[in-house]
């Protein structure tokens, strides 16, 4: 899922990330949030240490995370694969200390701990060198 | 029930060892001093008290064939303990660190043990006859930070670690004089010399293993992740099996194809291995999980709070009497409960920071014998 990346290639990151936030308006205008999800979720950058990468995968994830309204269908439909890259996100997410995005990532951080255990919380908080 | 017996010897147990016939348990009960326990008649009695350390013992190991304790503290001091007429007889050695010695274990042939400590080295420790003196050689500037957790290969040669670096290395303990130059694949390797360094966790590892073969090495990680190494060497494959709860802080092989793990989920977990080598999960060994799994969500954080109070995990639940299991705290220590070396077990011990010792027999599981 999260791609290996050669570390220097912070050019190729930006522009893949680019395109993916091209690609998850298109999903949203669908109502497709869960796929728009999925893709912002998909080839996030946690092994580069560019800060600029993160930042802007973080923009594109931050949005497909708002654009969640229903969390129960979220997770019937979303494969256990991306549990963990997205725990990390809400994190992320919490750590911004932004009323509404803390709000959102709080209802989802509740249903995935159900669904992925506490196991998903300790990758997440335990990891300090690839974090996204 | 899996657990066998339960028996709580103390506020709280660092580590355990049992002795060769299985008949004594050495401990220590969180401080500087280690008890041995004789069961007669079906109750505990303490018949000794090794007092020699000034700070807390980290590390026990009672060997199989020789009958002797070697014990390892925080005050940075090993002792082997001989069992003479008049009681225990410590030898101190003197392992040359300057941080705390953290884990302990005799060498297959028990001729060695390795001590992994705080000082970033893992001394060897062998007795040389002529000085009748027990003299620690380091692997030093290998590992960036403590050793966690040491594991002998059945070769008596090779040792793994692990590292709150997250790595687990492999390292050649070959020591002229000691070894025999034929034992094992050791003609080339020198003393100290890596063979590997296995980069899979990103975090603080603990609790490493060599299956009775060694073919397989297990180690966990605390990110609620275990690994398994098949072919240690430069073709190393590595699987990981991420695991739905809290972490684990220690393993066992009870076969080539199970492995028991113990950690801060206070119930050990099952891993097995499939006919193709996969390792998967299979299933918690306590009964208890299925009550608490069920238990509402929302008292988790009760649960959380009391437990940072230092109060025991399950007191809070409302259904207290289902949920609670043979341990309630964090288990840091797994032993085989056999009377010698064998490539199966079926029976072994557990330790925990609750202070009991559970023992735990897998002869009436019948869905895991098919694994042994």
């Amino acid at each position: 899922m999260a791609e290996i990346v050669e570390a220097d290639n912070y050019e190729a990151i930006i522009t893949r990330i680019e395109h993916k936030s091209r690609k998850i308006e298109s999903l949203l205008k669908q109502y497709k949030p869960v796929e728009a999800l999925k893709t912002a979720l998909e080839g996030s950058p946690p092994k580069t240490k560019d800060e600029r990468c993160k930042s802007a995968n973080w923009i594109v994830v931050h949005r497909a995370i708002m654009a969640i309204k229903d969390v129960d269908s979220l997770f019937s439909a979303l494969d256990p694969e991306y549990y963990d890259i997205l725990m990390k996100y809400l994190y992320r997410g919490l750590s911004t200390g932004d009323r509404p995005t803390c709000d959102q990532c709080l209802r989802i951080h509740e249903k995935l701990t159900e669904k992925a255990g506490l196991g998903c919380i300790l990758r997440c908080l335990a990891d300090t060198v690839n974090t996204v | 029930m899996a657990a066998t017996s339960v028996h709580k010897f103390a506020q709280c147990i660092t580590c355990h060892a049992w002795s060769p016939d299985l008949s004594m348990i050495a401990l220590c009960p969180n401080n500087s001093e280690v008890h041995i326990y004789k069961l007669s008649e079906d109750k505990w009695e303490r018949v000794h008290v090794l007092q020699k350390h000034d700070q807390i013992v980290s590390g026990i190991d009672w060997s199989y064939r020789s009958n002797k304790i070697v014990t390892v503290s925080h005050d940075r001091n090993s002792y082997v303990w001989n069992q003479e007429a008049t009681g225990w007889v410590p030898t101190l050695v003197i392992l040359r660190l300057n941080r705390a010695a953290l884990c302990v274990q005799w060498s297959p042939k028990e001729n060695k043990f390795a001590v992994g400590s705080g000082a970033k080295t893992v001394c060897i420790c062998y007795y040389e006859q002529e000085n009748n003196w027990w003299v620690s050689k380091l692997i030093r500037k290998k590992h960036d930070s403590s050793v966690t957790s040491i594991a002998w290969h059945p070769n008596n040669i090779l040792l793994a670690t692990t590292s709150t670096d997250g790595k687990c290395r492999v390292f050649s303990t070959f020591i002229k004089g000691v070894d025999a130059k034929d034992s094992g694949n050791s003609a080339d390797t020198r003393f100290g010399e890596q063979i590997v360094q296995l980069d899979l966790c990103f975090c603080w590892a603990f609790g490493v293993r060599w299956s009775p073969s060694g073919n397989t090495l297990a180690y966990v990680g605390h990110n609620s992740m275990i690994y398994f190494v098949d072919e240690v060497g430069p073709s190393a494959a590595a699987q990981s099996v991420a695991i739905r709860d809290l972490p684990l802080r220690d393993v066992l092989f009870l076969s080539e194809r199970m492995v028991v793990g113990v950690g801060f989920d206070c119930n050990p977990m099952v891993f097995v291995a499939d006919e193709s080598g996969l390792w998967s999960f299979l299933r918690f060994l306590d009964e208890r999980k299925a009550a608490s799994s069920s238990a509402k969500y929302g008292s988790q954080f009760s649960e959380a709070f009391e437990k940072f109070y230092g109060q025991s995990k399950f007191s809070a639940s409302n259904n207290v009497e289902q949920s609670r299991g043979a341990h309630d705290n964090c288990t840091n220590c797994i032993l085989p409960l056999a009377k010698q070396r064998k490539s199966s077990v079926t029976r072994f011990s557990t330790s925990g920071l609750d202070g009991k010792v559970v023992t735990w027999d897998l002869q009436n599981q019948e869905d895991l014998l098919d694994y042994l």
